[in-house]
This record gives C-alpha cells, structure tokens and sequence, in this order.
C-alpha cells in the first residue's frame, strides 16, 4: 500500500506543531530522564575505567625489603601464587621500579634524585580474580620476612566505587520514575493529536483508508518526540563529558577522578544509545495511545 | 450485489435492531429503504459498512460473505462502498476539492489520478465553481453535494445514503435525489435509507420497507407507505 513519506512527514508535522505544548513538555521530561540514564551509565563506564586503570587492572603491590634475599623474594611469590584470589603476579626488579618511580614524579625530580637504584625496593604487582579481596590479600602478606609493605589502593577505588553505586541507584530510580511519566506524556500528546483529528479518521475510516494508513502518522509523532528528546539527552551527555574532560581531565596522573574521564567515542555511543532509546520508547507509547484511543 | 440471509442484529438490552431480515440487491439497482426511526435502517447501513457484526444470518457484498471477512480487509470492502450521510462529516479545515481529494489520499491515490478524478467529479455533482470554497461558506444541498462526490469519487460499487435529505428542504432534496439517479445510471447501485416519503413517491423505484426491525415490504417501482 502506498503511504508516501510525503503525506507521513506533512501529517506528523502538521500534528506536532498544533499541540506544541504538550509536544515540548513531552520531549523535555523524555530528554531529562534519559540524561540521567546516560549520566548514570557515563558513571559507571567511568568507575570500571577507573579500576582498570590503576596499573592495568593491578589490585595489590607488595614492596619487599630492597634489602630481601631471593629466598624471601621466593617465598612471598610462592605464598601469593598458593592464594586462590591471586590471578596472576609480575615481578618488578629494582631497575624497572626505579624506571617507573621517575615516570610517577616527573614533575618532582627532587624525590627520585635522592633515591639510587640499589634502595628501590622490588615489587610484586598482583591481579586478583575480585578487586574486593585486595584487603585480605594484602593483610596476608604483611609482615612476611622480606616483605616492607602492601599497598591496595583498591581503598579508595572501593568507595569510588560504593559512592558511584549509590549514585547510580538513584539517578536509576529517578530516570525510571520519569520514563514513566515521559510515556505517559508521549501517550497523551499523541492522544490529543488523536482527538483533534477525530474527523478526519472517521472520514478516513468510512473511505477505506488501511489501519497502518491511519496508525503511522500518530506513531512517527510519537516517535519523533522520543526521538527528540533523546537527542537532547545525547547533546547533554555530551557537553557533560567535555566539561568534565576539560576541568579534571588535565589535573594529572595522581588524580583518582581523572580516571574517570571515559574516551570521547564511549560517550558517543551512549549518547546514541539514549536516542535510541527515546526513539523506540516514543514510538511504544504512541502505539499504546492508538490501541487505547484509536479504534480502527 | 447485497444479499442479506437471515440476518438478526440487537444491541446490548434493547429490542431488536433487525429480525431475520433478508433481501437481494442487484448490481445498478436503485433502492429506497423506508421506515420510521428505529426500524433498523441504520443499523442496516452500519452492516454493511462493517461498522457492526450481526448477530446471527449472513451478509453478502459484492460477491463476498463480509462477516468471515478478515480485520484488515475492511478497509478494501468500504473502498467498494460510497457513503453519504444526514450530517454530511465534511471536514471543516478543507475546501471542497480538499475534502473530495482526501477520499482518495488516505487509499494511496497516486497524486496525478487525483488531480484528474475530482475536477471530474466536482463537475458532475455540479460544484465545478466552487472547488476552492470552504464548506461553511456552502449551503445545505451543495454542502450534501460535496459529500456525495467524495462517497463517489472513488467509483464504488454501491452507493449508500442514510438519510441523505434529513436536514434539507423539499426542494434541495429533489436536487440531491436527482444527483444519485445519475450516478445510479452510470451503473452504481444505489442504496438510500430515507423517511423522506415525497422523494420516494416520486421517484417511484424499488422500496424496501422496515419496521420494527423486521422487512415488512419489498416492491419494484413503490410509494412509501401505506397509509404511514
């Protein structure tokens, strides 16, 4: 059957811009819920990126005594290799802690300058199946002969990541009590749009005009309301990631929250998914709207 | 062209719309449907339309039982079925080409068909003037004339009217009821629920009678009623 774009685009237009108001409501309430979506998994792209990059996804360092024979360096590899939580360790020997030492405090010569290589202490840097462990972990190896200490910066990621987590939940709840609203909004514009035009699907009706005929046009308003908004919420994901890569982004590697800072391309893609998202989301709603109020 | 066998139709509590009423329509007849209000011309009307389902009997249109008909087949059965009404259902933001050319945008008319079909059918309906004009700019019997073209602007099989001439003078309506025996000569079957019994007597076609629900009456070439 022919249904020209033409006739579509000219009936949604025409339709959208009678019921501005309710249209601008609706895609305002589309395009704040599904900011927060966006934020929420902006968030969480940002933690997991966090956690993954303090040392390429290392949990635990232990420093051993620079002083450590290589029986306690062996033994501290054995004891960490027997424990289930440990994936995987790599040793640092003194040279390459020295190299990384300079790399760290670039900015501060003065802390590697007074330090020779033969006083830098070897390291084990270990992964651990769970970051969660990284604690137990750590207190098994402190106070090993040999061992000096156990750093699991896995502390502060751990409450980054119990703070991120509250805040997901709640930016969550609150998208989802919006969604709701904004497909209930979406529905009663397109009902409205359906009211208005009462005459003309009776006429249509009475002439033969199919159902998809006299369903589309309501459904692509509906669909271009989501669409919209979700759009809006794409723009506001977007600037949110500049502003946040601009003022953080540059504050320097010791920074936790510059971790935070995800590729510019994740941002895209979940900026396009939020459209998506409002796209298909308008889309259901006016077609709940036709089923209820659209008897063809 | 119609066949009704048998057909029964009561809405929810009440008496019965229609009671086993059965008939036969040719192709290119021309048939009065009479009755006081409630006699079931409407409803009729509605069945035909597949506005409604019967009860019990069976309906034929065009060669087609309508009841079996498939949901979605509808739309092609009332493509085949003009319809014209007492309160005419012009749409009030169009001029009267516009409403006509609706009739054919909303079945996928291609644009060049249109633009041939309603000067044509504007014309014959004798409204060739005022194609621009606004419907509340028209009287009574020419907005009923912009109606009758859009029902036939499609070239249906059947042409139905329910009560065509309802909010017209004697005069208009003599107008109007010459306007369908034209289209009837171009070998559409007509079909008019009236209680308009001047126009009937004069036009002296076939009458098919109801009251009650229930055919009382079916007569070539017949008067409205008598005594009524």
């Amino acid at each position: 059957m022919a249904l020209s774009t033409r006739y579509v685009s000219k009936e949604t237009l025409a339709s959208l811009r009678r019921n501005r108001l309710m249209t601008v409501a609706a895609i305002l309430t589309v395009a704040v819920s599904l900011s927060l979506v966006g934020v929420a998994l902006l968030l969480q792209q940002g933690v997991s990126n966090a956690t993954v990059r303090w040392s390429n996804g290392v949990n635990v360092a232990v420093f051993l005594q620079a002083s450590a024979t290589p029986a306690e360096t062996l033994a501290a590899h054995q004891q960490l290799m027997s424990m289930p939580e440990v994936k995987r360790c790599y040793y640092m020997d003194k040279k390459e802690s020295y190299q990384q030492m300079r790399q760290l405090y670039a900015n501060q010569p003065d802390v590697y300058q007074s330090v020779t290589i033969n006083e830098v202490p070897p390291a084990y840097r270990c992964v651990l199946t769970n970051a969660n462990d990284a604690v137990m972990v750590g207190q098994a190896l402190q106070g090993e002969p040999g061992v000096r200490n156990v750093v699991y910066p896995g502390q502060e990621i751990t409450t980054m990541r119990k703070v991120s987590f509250v805040v997901q939940v709640i930016f969550m709840s609150l998208a989802a009590v919006l969604f709701l609203s904004a497909l209930v909004l979406v529905a009663n514009t397109i009902r409205l749009a359906i009211f208005a035009r009462r005459r003309e699907v009776a006429v249509m009706k009475l002439v033969g005009a199919t159902n998809w005929f006299i369903r589309v046009p309501f459904m692509m308003e509906g669909l271009v309301q989501g669409l919209a908004g979700g759009l809006v919420a794409l723009g506001a994901i977007v600037l949110l990631h500049w502003g946040f890569e601009s003022t953080i982004g540059h504050a320097g590697a010791q920074n936790i929250f510059q971790a935070l800072v995800i590729p510019t391309s994740s941002t895209i893609l979940i900026g396009v998914l939020v459209a998506v998202i409002g796209a298909v989301m308008g889309a259901l709603s006016s077609l709940l709207a036709i089923r209820r109020f659209l008897a063809v | 062209m119609i066949l009704f066998e048998n057909v029964s139709k009561t809405y929810k509590g009440n008496i019965p719309a229609l009671r086993d009423a059965s008939f036969e329509i040719d192709k290119g007849e021309f048939v009065f449907l009479v009755g006081p209000s409630g006699s079931g011309k409407t409803t009729l009307i509605r069945l035909l339309l597949r506005e409604e389902l019967p009860d019990s009997g069976r309906i034929w249109v065009a060669g087609k039982d309508i009841i079996r008909l498939g949901h979605w087949k509808v739309p092609y059965l009332r493509r085949n079925l003009g319809c014209v009404f007492q309160d005419f259902r012009l749409l009030p933001s169009k001029t009267v080409a516009e409403n006509v050319a609706f009739a054919l945008e909303v079945i996928g008319r291609p644009a060049h068909v249109i633009r041939l079909q309603v000067p044509q059918v504007l014309d014959l309906v004798g409204l060739g003037a005022k194609a621009s004009a606004y419907p509340h700019e028209l009287s009574g019997g020419e907005q009923q004339r912009v109606a009758v073209a859009r029902a036939f602007v499609n070239r249906p099989l059947i042409l139905l009217a329910d009560e065509p001439t309802g909010n017209l003078d004697p005069k208009t309506s003599l107008g109007i009821m010459r306007l369908l025996d034209r289209i009837n000569r171009t070998g559409t079957t007509v079909v008019i629920a009236t209680h308009d019994s001047g126009i009937v007597d004069r036009m002296r076609r076939r009458v098919i009678e109801l009251r009650d629900g229930e055919v009382i009456r079916d007569q070539e070439r017949g008067v409205y009623g008598y005594g009524t």
